[in-house]
């Protein structure tokens, strides 16, 4: 029991990060029908940055995650308008190809501004852990599922609630639509590409404390949160939510009770196991674009 | 029909003579890896190209022509030149089971099926270490021999790599021009209508990924004999991209744009070690600037501005 | 009309609902060997409902779909071509990337044998078929007109002659039965006359048409008889004449405000 419990914490953990990192390829497929094979890239920055600020520089510790996503999202928007947006006609598989060599290009960059050592950073507080009937709770975890659901209630406020969040949701749903009725779709793209950089470096800043980083952590962790976001339905923001933690949890128990040699096997039977009963996935969106 | 061996005979002659003039064996054999890329690039050119279906695991095809050869030879002491037809076999086969239900999906579904197929085969290259080495790679895959010919010599190799890849191009462009490509290309051009005009679009495509799953085995064997050493690394997600990569920088649905691609990306990194720390941003970058600047590709891009500049005059 | 008067597609009560929608009531009429029927009825008359049912796009919910004596109930796209049914498609669906000829060639496939294997060998006989191929696809485009364009991009050819090509490709896989789903949209009157008298053509060498058409003036001058549809039941069926003089069908025509006759 108190293994049980131990591995479903780890779980939830897990599954919170790939939750938000599969947010933020669905938020940029729905408005862009593009995959980011540099979002992974964006989590590396984010945790990396993170390790500049708050590891290096001490700054205090909500100025340090400030100023880490405030830096992500820039490179997100920067990498929109110079490289995505100067394409003329664009193909995906093209965009697609331009996201890969972005990937490579930010891998380069982290390696020539942190080297190529992996760091750490302490827990965002130095309480003790959790103990619930054995099974421990660590601090940083809560620190990762509270900064979770602020994101995710916060997307959910700015998608119902606000007019751009509004305006970006009619432009997922009708490019053409919502043209007509004023909607600057270039804007919403733009928006897309920097929010999505956004949840990328939110993942980035809350794993700093629970993992190695370096400039190469991105490949893995992006493709795990891709498959977090085509176990749920690509597109859909609860299927992302439902894949990441699916995920996560059966990635933990597959870890505890097989091996861990299995772990990144998991996610990915897993996810063929789901394309071929369900090939939509579990929340099947309406047809995915052709390559 | 004999118009168009020209191009061939052409390119035949001058990989001929590019083997007679160069002794650089580091040359050579930077040229034999610009070959067994082209293997690489056309196997997933001709799925991804002409029948319009996209593979993000295609090295996984690769890593089993190279591990196969290297099982077949070394634990079961079989020929290479019966470890060739196993492993292409292998190959065959693993991309007809898997074809079968991952050519149902489409668009990023299939890129993610392929995919996830291609991560699982990696980490059995990883974690099945009795059998493959494990992460510390697999070492003594023989050197290939035919009768008095050493295929130990750079050059002897290079001419070796050359052949496949001149058959496997004339191969191509017989089934491009064929009844079956032009089935293909219909399919590229618009399923529904395909089927509509009564090609059997399922089977077709399962056909192709197991004909371009033959191609990267092909090369995964040739790999394995000139370096003798293969580790999973190789044969990894980024491998894959770097596949797809060359299909599209080089030009999709053109059998020269496959060794084009394939070309640029075997040099590049070559050329860029000049740039030590930076070469990962160089590389990146100048990928991205091709794609921004010639979304066609290289070959019909640069053929496309040769046209415009003769206007021009 | 060539031989007898044997039906070669025979639809027996067939019905078909979408969710709550009933698209199809209990729908049966049969098409005789080497005739052209018309397929009419207002918007939302459930005409494209019974041509994709035909087509092979969805199954009926009841009734069976009978061709040539078989049922073609779990036939997918590309069998029902193999039977000898050929179809056009609304908006043109051409293979845009490829000449007039190779869409031709294309249209052929189910007629032809070379596979993979048979490509790479390249025997005689792939040859003999080859130029077969070729040969009819060129009758085909000296019937349409489109000779001289063999070699175009398909893409590239003006919208008029897209139909007339996407019709000559049905056309070359010998089709008994052809599908016409809206030929004449998007034609001015010129371009319509010569697809009535290219239909006129297919019918003359024994092809059946099946034609839903909005176009009545087009529908009602080729069709031998004509089938009416309205709100998913079917009100009528004769010849032109007789139909156009139903009382059934004015009703229904009036009734919803579309009337397109003589338009």
């Amino acid at each position: 029991m108190q293994e049980f419990i131990q591995y479903f914490f780890s779980g939830i953990t897990n599954g919170a990060i790939y939750a938000v990192i599969a947010i933020g390829f669905s938020m940029l497929y729905n408005s862009t029908e593009l995959i980011n094979f540099a979002h992974g890239e964006f989590v590396m920055l984010g945790s990396m940055c993170m390790i500049t600020f708050f590891g290096s520089m001490h700054l205090p510790l909500i100025p340090a995650i400030i100023l880490a996503i405030v830096c992500v999202t820039a490179a997100g928007l920067l990498f929109e308008r110079l490289a995505i947006r100067t394409v003329k006609n664009p193909e995906h598989i093209v965009l697609i190809i331009i996201t890969v060599g972005a990937s490579i290009f930010l891998r380069g960059l982290g390696m020539l501004i942190w080297g190529k050592d992996a760091f750490s950073i302490p827990p965002f507080s130095s309480h003790p852990p959790l103990d619930i009937h054995g099974a421990k709770l660590l601090s940083q975890s809560i620190w990762i599922i509270l900064i979770f659901l602020l994101t995710t209630v916060g997307l959910q406020l700015f998608y119902k609630k606000t007019l751009t969040g509004k305006a970006m949701e009619a432009n997922a749903i009708s490019k053409r639509a919502a043209w007509i009725v004023g909607i600057p779709s270039r804007l919403m793209v733009t928006l897309a590409f920097g929010l999505s950089a956004t949840m990328g470096a939110v993942a980035g800043v809350i794993i700093a404390p629970v993992t190695m980083c370096s400039y190469d952590m991105g490949t893995m962790i992006g493709l795990k949160g891709f498959c977090a976001a085509m176990l749920g339905g690509l597109g859909s923001l609860w299927g992302a939510l439902i894949g990441g933690f699916l995920l996560g949890i059966l990635e933990a128990f597959g870890v505890g009770f097989v091996s861990s040699g299995l772990k990144d096997a998991t996610a990915f039977l897993l996810l063929l196991f789901i394309l071929y009963v369900r090939p939509g996935g579990i929340i099947s969106s309406a047809d995915v674009k052709r390559f | 029909m004999t118009r168009d061996r020209i191009p061939y005979a052409v390119f035949t002659l001058i990989v001929a003579a590019a083997g007679w003039y160069t002794d650089n064996p580091y040359y050579l054999q930077t040229l034999t890896f610009i070959g067994i890329n082209t293997l690489l690039a056309l196997g997933l050119n001709m799925l991804m190209g002409y029948a319009g279906q996209i593979s993000l695991g295609h090295a996984a095809f690769y890593g089993i022509g190279a591990y196969g050869t290297a099982i077949l030879t070394v634990h079961w002491h079989v020929s290479p030149w019966l470890a060739l037809p196993g492993a292409v076999a292998a190959a065959m086969l693993v991309a007809c089971i898997v074809g079968i239900p991952t050519l149902k999906l489409s668009g990023y579904y299939l890129g993610m099926g392929t995919l996830g197929f291609g991560m699982i085969v990696n980490i059995l290259f990883r974690e099945w270490s009795s059998v493959t080495g494990g992460a510390s790679g697999f070492v003594g895959i023989p050197s290939l021999e035919l009768g008095p010919i050493s295929f130990s010599s750079t050059k002897n190799y290079f001419y070796l790599v050359w052949g496949f890849v001149i058959f496997s191009f004339i191969l191509c462009h017989r089934i491009i021009n064929s009844r079956v490509g032009r089935a293909l290309r219909a399919i590229h051009d618009g399923e529904k209508a395909a089927a509509a005009v009564g090609v059997d679009t399922a089977k077709l495509k399962l056909q192709v990924f197991i004909l371009s799953a033959a191609f990267s085995a092909l090369a995964g064997f040739l790999y394995a004999h000139m370096v003798f050493f293969i580790s999973p690394e190789s044969f990894d997600f980024i491998a894959s991209i770097r596949i797809v990569t060359m299909v599209v920088i080089g030009g999709m649905a053109s059998v020269w744009g496959s060794l084009i691609g394939a070309s640029l990306l075997t040099l590049l990194p070559e050329w860029l070690h000049a740039f030590s720390e930076f070469e990962m941003v160089v590389y990146g970058l100048i990928l991205m600037i091709i794609m921004i600047f010639l979304p066609k590709g290289l070959t019909r891009g640069l053929l496309d501005m040769f046209e415009r500049a003769r206007k021009n005059k | 009309m060539t031989d007898n008067n044997h039906p070669l597609l025979q639809i027996e009560s067939v019905s078909k609902a979408f969710g709550g929608l009933q698209a199809l009531t209990d729908v049966s009429f049969s098409l005789t060997q080497g005739t052209i029927t018309g397929l009419i009825g207002p918007n939302g008359a459930g005409k494209t409902t019974l041509f994709n049912l035909i087509s092979g796009v969805f199954p009926p919910d009841t009734g069976t779909i009978i061709f040539n004596g078989t049922g073609i109930r779990n036939k997918k796209s590309h069998q029902l071509v193999s039977l000898g049914i050929a179809r056009t498609f609304q908006n043109v669906e051409l293979f845009d990337s490829m000449t007039a000829l190779e869409n031709i060639l294309v249209g052929q496939h189910t007629r032809t044998r070379c596979g993979m294997l048979g490509s790479i060998v390249r025997l005689p006989w792939v040859a003999e078929e080859e130029k077969k191929a070729r040969d009819f696809a060129m009758e085909l485009l000296d019937l349409i007109g489109l000779r001289e364009h063999a070699y175009t991009t398909s893409g590239d050819l003006p919208f008029g002659w897209q139909r007339l090509l996407e019709l000559a490709r049905a056309m070359a896989s010998r089709p008994q039965l052809m599908l016409l789903d809206e030929p004449a949209s998007g034609l001015n009157i010129v371009e319509t006359m010569r697809l009535g008298d290219l239909i006129k053509k297919f019918r003359g060498q024994g092809v059946t048409v099946l034609l839903v058409e909005h176009d009545m003036s087009l529908t009602m001058e080729i069709s031998d008889r004509i089938v009416v549809l309205d709100q998913g039941k079917k009100i009528a069926e004769g010849t032109p004449r007789a139909v156009q003089e139903d009382e059934a069908v004015i009703a229904a025509y009036l009734g919803t405000s579309k009337n397109k006759a003589d338009g």
